[in-house]
């Protein structure tokens, strides 16, 4: 069984290159664009192997989706990585994510990280 | 009375010697009138016992005491109208003949009445000329010498002697005297041309102080800053009518107000209160910061005003100038959303580019040709310069809107190099150039620092040298340079930075020679960003280039070890 990577990003193409690295390397992934239905996709369904946050979401933020993710017990063993465009934010909140990726992340880099993070099998 | 007195007395002349003689010779006058007055009555109180008014000896009387009072009065006019010197002459020739004819000759030439002839001696020196004493002891010893010898009598030369000596001394003393008077006057006169200088100069310097007050506070009134002086116990002092448009508060609020109290004031925003007290407390050297007043933003710069004519420069207090900066203020927060906003909006498809470029690369979708990866690297490339380039830009909107800070942690020097050659060795192998680096060994493994910051310095410089050498390497060294101080130096075997633009090639937006720019590309940020953040960390970045034979770039920053 492949592991599950959600993507949480309002951008189509990045999504898109996204979930293709992931896919390339045996990952099931699943896509939410808004940060109210990415919040319910993690209130209900499995809790991912992965989850790739953006912190720029329609509705709510990519930091209050954090929160949620925090203190959600479900996702003590989920691996988030926060994707963003502004350094700054990813300063902020580099302590609480187990990555930060700096937007523009290569599909390269992404796929070698998330490669690593896959149980040995 | 003493103004009559005075009228009376008094001669007005030119020469302040001949008017004291004569004031003199007039006291004189009145006094021997008195004393003929006096001896009219005298004579007609003695008439009634000696044969009354018509008695031949007391007519004599009578006619030589009318006569005398006549000669006074025409003398006295002679002074006042005509001369001094003539009047004194005919009063002391009177005095003279009078005293010629008061006794026997036997009594004036040898007797009681020889010491009368002293008097005018005496008076010649004090009101005619000082040496007119001798005149007058030779016409008094004449008069005594003819008398004797008209009764046969012989000379009494003792008396004519001591005439002599008499007009001696008063000849000195009435000299002495002049003399006294004249150095007197042209002390006085000094004295007088002194105090009218030294009130002439005063009364300049005081208009010229008024002057220049009024035009201090003009121009400190004109001012369109507001400005508030205050003195070493941060009392304001001077303030100018701007400062109260500009806080919009009453100026009895800030004139002979401690500093401390504006602070206070509820228009002040809480957290300008923090800036404003440190530099109370600090009394630090030039300062400039901004404020939050109300609605406004406020620019404060302040200066020290020092004594240099006290010794050692003392502090005498402070200029603070408040500068409203609301609309400036705007204008930067606007540009610096924008400039977020813009990259953010432009880095999002650039991403994706990037990203569907390296899935072309790396046969995602089924196996490419050369040329079609080679296609995918150029749009890679190319899409990677465009994102630097929009980092530039982010770095220098968010460092002039001081809003790029500096985040310490503990980082080790040999995982910048490594992440320094994993970013760079592709563009330098590009070129066929070498780029190589070491650390030195005293440099400690772990220091404090901001790796991200420190990662872009060494890829700005690296970058740098890359593009402006054609053949040759690059070397990147880490180094101990002090006890507390550490270093990177980046140097390059390229062509060089004449020595004319070294002092500008950190200015922003600025290449050497414009036209390499086309060549290179870029916008010439890459190095004032590096001397910006190098600023920022408290280090320091300096630059030695050789025509044709390289640039070297040292950076010295502050060790510090965890």
């Amino acid at each position: 069984m492949s592991e599950l990577a959600l993507i949480i990003e309002d951008d189509e193409d990045l999504a898109s290159i996204f979930a293709e690295a992931l896919r390339g390397i045996d990952y099931e992934v699943e896509h939410v664009a808004d940060g109210r239905k990415a919040q319910e996709r993690l209130q209900n369904g499995v809790a991912p192997f992965i989850i790739l946050l953006d912190m720029h979401l329609p509705h709510i933020s990519g930091g209050d989706l954090l929160q949620v993710i925090k203190q959600d017990s479900r996702f003590e063993k989920t691996t988030v990585i926060i994707t963003t465009a502004d350094a700054r934010m990813g300063d902020m909140y580099r302590d609480q994510a187990d990555f930060v990726m700096i937007k523009p992340i290569s599909f390269v880099q992404l796929r070698d990280l998330t490669a690593r993070l896959k149980p040995n099998k | 009375m003493k103004i009559f007195f005075d009228s009376l007395l008094n001669v007005s002349a030119p020469n302040p010697d001949d008017a004291r003689r004569r004031r003199v010779l007039n006291i004189l006058l009145l006094g021997t009138m008195l004393a003929a007055i006096f001896g009219l009555i005298v004579i007609f109180i003695g008439s009634f016992s000696s044969g009354g008014i018509s008695a031949p000896n007391n007519q004599l009387l009578l006619v030589g005491t009318l006569v005398s009072m006549v000669g006074i009065t025409v003398i006295y006019f002679v002074n006042r109208l005509l001369s001094g010197r003539w009047a004194a002459l005919l009063f002391l020739l009177l005095l003279t003949l009078v005293f010629a004819f008061t006794d026997t000759p036997q009594e004036l030439s040898n007797g009681r009445s020889t010491l009368f002839f002293m008097l005018p001696i005496t008076i010649s020196s004090l009101i005619l000329l000082p040496e007119a004493s001798f005149l007058f002891a030779l016409l008094s010893g004449g008069i005594v010498a003819y008398l004797a010898i008209s009764i046969n009598q012989p000379i009494n030369s003792f008396a004519i002697i001591g005439f002599f000596m008499l007009a001696l001394v008063s000849w000195l003393s009435a000299r002495s005297l002049e003399t006294a008077l004249k150095d007197l006057r042209s002390i006085n006169t000094n004295l007088d041309q002194e105090v009218i200088a030294r009130t002439q100069a005063l009364t300049e310097s005081l208009d010229r102080e008024r002057v220049e007050a009024g035009r201090n506070q003009a121009i400190l009134n004109s001012i369109a800053d507001g400005v508030i002086v205050f003195d070493k116990k941060w009392n304001a002092i001077l303030a100018n009518p701007a400062i109260k448009g500009m806080l919009d508060i009453p100026f009895e609020l800030i004139i002979n107000k401690n500093f401390r109290e504006l602070i206070e004031h509820p228009k002040l925003a809480p957290q300008s209160r923090g800036l404003l007290n440190a530099m109370i407390e600090h009394d630090t050297q030039p300062v400039g910061f901004r404020i939050g007043w109300g609605e406004k933003t406020i620019s404060v710069s302040a200066a020290q005003v020092y004594d240099n004519r006290k010794e050692g420069n003392t502090n005498i207090g402070t200029v603070i100038v408040f500068r409203d900066f609301t609309r400036e203020a705007e204008v930067e927060k606007l540009k610096s959303t924008f400039v977020a906003i813009v990259s953010h909006e432009l880095r999002t498809p650039l991403n994706a580019i990037l990203g569907y470029a390296e899935m072309f690369k790396e046969a995602v979708y089924g196996p490419m040709s050369d040329k079609q990866v080679n296609m995918a690297e150029r749009i890679m490339k190319n899409t990677q310069r465009l994102l630097g380039l929009i980092n530039d830009l982010l770095d220098q909107a968010q460092m002039e809107a001081g809003k790029l800070t500096i985040h310490i942690a503990p980082l080790k020097p040999a995982e910048l190099l490594e992440a320094l050659h994993g970013l760079m060795d592709k563009t330098a192998s590009d070129k066929r150039l070498r780029l190589t680096s070491e650390i030195d060994d005293d440099l400690p493994e772990t220091l404090n620092g901001d790796a991200a910051r420190l990662q872009q310095i060494l890829v700005n410089l690296v970058n740098n040298s890359i593009k402006f050498t054609d053949q040759g390497e690059v070397r990147v060294r880490l180094l101990r340079t002090a006890d507390t101080k550490w270093g990177i130096e980046v140097e390059d075997t390229g062509q060089g930075i004449p020595e004319a633009d070294l002092p500008y090639i950190f200015d922003t937006f600025r290449q050497v020679e414009g036209a390499t720019t086309r060549v290179h590309g870029g916008f010439g940020l890459g190095l004032s960003i590096v001397k910006q953040l190098v600023n920022l960390m408290s280090g320091d970045v300096k630059v030695e280039s050789k025509i044709d034979s390289g640039t070297k770039f040292t950076i010295t920053l502050p060790l510090v070890i965890p």
